[in-house]
């Protein structure tokens, strides 16, 4: 019994702690808990198994791990995020999107949903928090759809589906959080997202399209009576040309001596102020060139444009880390809902304090999966799984399809922060011998993530939305008709839909893997010649038991170096890290005591790739 | 019990006010790190100190807060199963894996944290990176941290043994939504109400 429990100490260990998680008490303790009850059985069993190489002071890491966890600056675009998505719903500048463009699209059928997956991308490209897009929308377009006689399902699947493509669009918490874990560039991350997630939004509204088509009375026009704005889309036709063109003729000429992204930057500004100063200055004196339309959308689109650029902008010309781009959007949303005078210091306290208490559960997740980590790979859990794995029929394509159903069952219980920390350090080293790009793999998980937002019954997006949404009878102040309330059922009926696109995307992304790979394009190729292999020293004898030692490195497995990469694209060599991955780290003991005779830690460093996410004065 | 309990109540003040306090550090963390990008690209000069000053900020958010976020009983749980479960058995499970769960991990930390500080305070060790900070603050911060988390813990054991006697009422809010959602939610309401 005791042989057979030592010997199949890593599945005992996997199935009991998961079973622990769902008691019911806080995860970030309970792994950790789990981590160290079976560190305790692990060093007890060591001297029957050999697969065991845990010894006692093994666990003096442990201050050095929670430390390490600190030390990492990609995680601190969580808070930055969070805080921003906060602040931007306070400035109420979704309210204002989505009046206007709901006014813009609002005399064709579906015009409403349409808009609300606009302005869910545009949410999206700011800032990274579902929570906050779901819940302007749930507030503003919700009770306007509903008034105007919308399908109640289709109302709610669009704003809940719309409000996840924060989780997608760049520059999102998952995609932030999954570069971490897989340790790839945050900015490779959100390159290779970026199509997709376009393709996400495009998808959305075709599906809102296919229904106007065949059910027109789900998604009716606005009546006419209700088009405040007027009509008048040819000037704004107009003044979004003079704007393009604005931004070519100062990018060839005044701008053309200077620096890529800086010209780029400059001709951008240029055009759009121009374009803003021109709709006011219409407004203010009333000159009549531009209808009132025209004249408020680029009023509207500037604030978010504005952030947008602050953001993505500046990741993507390299000016700014991941990092200080989500510190950049919030201080931008600061000086936005200042500017609006929308922020006092209670809104300002009450931000602050809900991201405090989001950074502390979720590093403390972290933490927790560390301590499960050391123990897990301690036992060769990892081997078990990758073996398991490994098995699986179908190769490359065998493991993503049966990943990505893996996730998706647990995407209806976990949080996606769960996921991240638990089970994408586990699959990382196997897609890696696999020879699957870990950006892609990101991408595709990533996906697979945010659908985890959209299926009942633990979606957040429609616990959220449901937050908002009227549950009785509600009287509609305008219409001055009694509407009835949303059912939870029609709420996970209208994601259903959406559930479906977001399957098929995922199976998309794994059919054309150029969909995201594009992204070593526009990186210089790292030469496979310099590509650096080191390999640990395997540990010796260390704690007067003659076993083992050091633990071998988890996910040190080689690339596939003969094999071409996966997806075929460019032929270069796979950028494998061959560091660790981010939970398997083993890394020797911080103490020197008991450790006298034992080799020096075994060092890896990933090797150097052009690295958005590290800021330049590193380089 | 009085008086565990009103131990209890000094606890949850002391990090009460921990928690509240160290929120301001998110903003600055986030303006420092702003400022930083712009000067950078504008001035082309950057200071390392400024960078790892963000990390240490943030360090000092999570670890301290986290005994805080303990008593607003935020830390997150998967609560498909214990849902269905009486309030009664719940309030057991929490009781027993405070004792057998929390209490041994955040005491066992606070053991390893303690050398595992002193000898970077001794040895006045500096981070590698060229015009980083001293070490030793950030290595505080962990050790403070869960010298605050176990003080919470033996205040959720003191308080949760008080409600499963009836000796006080439910002292622990009850959370459906995560703390993003929740926050939002809130200064919504405040803006209507």
């Amino acid at each position: 019994m005791v042989d057979f429990i030592a010997h199949n100490l890593a599945p005992i260990m996997f199935v009991c702690v998961m079973a622990m998680l769902l008691i019911g008490y806080p995860v970030a303790f309970t792994l950790a808990a789990g981590g160290l009850i079976f560190f305790v059985l692990g060093v007890e069993f060591s001297t029957i198994s050999d697969q065991i190489r845990l010894f006692w002071p093994l666990l003096q890491s442990h201050p050095e791990r929670v430390y390490g966890i600190m030390y990492n600056d990609t995680l601190l675009a969580i808070p930055f995020f969070t805080f921003m998505g906060l602040i931007l719903e306070r400035s109420r500048m979704a309210e204002d999107l989505l009046d206007t463009i709901g006014q813009l699209f609002g005399p064709i059928r579906g015009g409403l949903a349409y808009a609300a997956i606009l302005v869910g991308a545009l949410l999206a490209a700011t800032t990274g928090v579902v929570a906050a897009s779901v819940i302007a929308m749930g507030l503003i377009s919700l009770p306007i759809m509903m008034r105007y006689g919308y399908d109640r399902g289709l109302a709610t699947g669009t704003i809940a589906a719309s409000g996840t493509l924060a989780q997608i669009v760049p520059p999102s918490l998952v995609l932030i959080v999954m570069a971490d874990q897989l340790g790839r560039s945050v900015g490779d991350m959100y390159v290779g997202a970026l199509l997709p997630a376009l393709i996400i939004v495009g998808v959305y509204c075709l599906y809102i399209f296919a229904v106007t088509l065949v059910r027109p009375q789900w998604a009716p026009a606005l009546p006419v009576e209700a088009r405040t704005l007027g009509g008048g889309v040819t000037s704004l036709i107009g003044i979004l040309a003079a704007t393009a063109l604005i931004y070519f003729a100062t990018y060839h000429t005044i701008f053309a001596d200077m620096r890529y992204e800086v010209r780029l930057v400059w001709a951008a500004t240029v055009a759009v102020l121009t374009a803003y100063i021109f709709s006011l200055a219409n407004r203010r004196f009333k000159l009549g060139i531009l209808s009132r339309l025209a004249e408020q959308v680029v009023i509207v689109l500037i604030p978010p444009l504005a952030l947008i650029f602050l953001v993505l902008g500046t990741i993507f010309l390299g000016i700014a880390t991941p990092t200080e781009g989500g510190a950049m959007g919030a201080t931008g949303a600061l000086i936005l809902a200042l500017a609006k005078g929308r922020l006092n210091i209670t809104v300002l306290k009450q931000a602050l304090d809900s991201t405090t208490k989001l950074a502390a559960f979720v590093m403390f997740i972290l933490i927790g999966a560390r301590v499960f980590g050391l123990t897990f790979y301690g036992i060769n859990g990892n081997v078990w799984i990758e073996e398991l794995l490994l098995a699986l029929p179908g190769g490359e394509y065998g493991f993503l399809v049966i990943v990505t159903i893996i996730i998706f069952i647990l995407g209806c219980f976990l949080d996606f922060f769960e996921i991240a920390f638990i089970a994408v350090p586990l699959l990382a080293p196997v897609a890696e011998k696999l020879g699957i790009d870990l950006i892609w793999f990101g991408v595709i998980l990533g996906i697979n993530l945010q659908t985890s937002f959209l299926t009942p019954p633990f979606g957040f997006s429609l616990f959220y939305l449901r937050s908002v949404a009227p549950v009785h009878e509600w009287k509609d102040a305008v219409s001055g008709k009694v509407l009835p309330g949303i059912r939870t059922a029609e709420i996970y009926k209208g994601a259903l839909p959406f559930i479906v696109i977001q399957f098929l995307m995922i199976l998309l992304v794994i059919a054309f893997p150029g969909l995201v790979t594009h992204y070593k394009s526009s990186n210089a190729v790292t030469d496979p010649g310099q590509v650096e292999i080191t390999l640990p020293p395997f540990g010796g004898a260390t704690n007067g038991e003659g076993q083992g030692g050091l633990p071998d490195l988890p996910g040190l497995g080689l690339p596939p170096l003969g094999a071409p990469p996966a997806n075929g694209n460019q032929g270069s060599q796979q950028q494998s890290p061959l560091g660790l991955p981010p939970l398997g780290g083993l890394e020797p003991p911080g103490s020197p005591n008991g450790q006298s005779g034992q080799p020096a830690a075994p060092q890896t460093q990933p090797p150097q790739q052009p690295d958005l996410s590290q800021p330049p004065s590193f380089n | 019990m009085a008086g565990l309990l009103a131990l209890s109540r000094i606890i949850d003040r002391i990090n009460e006010f921990i928690g509240k306090q160290v929120s301001w550090l998110v903003l600055v963390a986030v303006l420092i790190s702003a400022a930083n990008a712009t000067i950078r690209k504008t001035f082309d000069i950057s200071s390392n100190a400024w960078l790892e000053l963000q990390w240490y900020l943030y360090g000092a958010v999570f670890m301290l807060a986290a005994a805080y976020t303990l008593q607003r009983n935020e830390h997150v749980r998967i609560d498909i199963l214990a849902n269905r479960l009486s309030k009664r058995t719940r309030d057991w499970i929490d009781l027993i894996c405070h004792i057998v769960f929390l209490l041994p991990f955040v005491v066992l930390m606070v053991r390893l944290c303690w050398p595992w500080f002193w000898l970077s305070y001794h040895s006045g060790e500096m981070s590698s990176n060229a015009g980083g900070l001293i070490i030793w603050p950030a290595k505080l911060l962990v050790l403070v941290g869960f010298i605050l988390l176990t003080a919470q813990a033996l205040s959720e054991i003191v308080k949760r043994w008080g409600v499963i006697r009836g000796i006080i009422d439910e002292p622990t809010p009850q959370h459906e939504l995560p703390p993003a959602a929740e926050g939002a939610l809130e200064m919504e309401a405040n803006d209507r109400g």
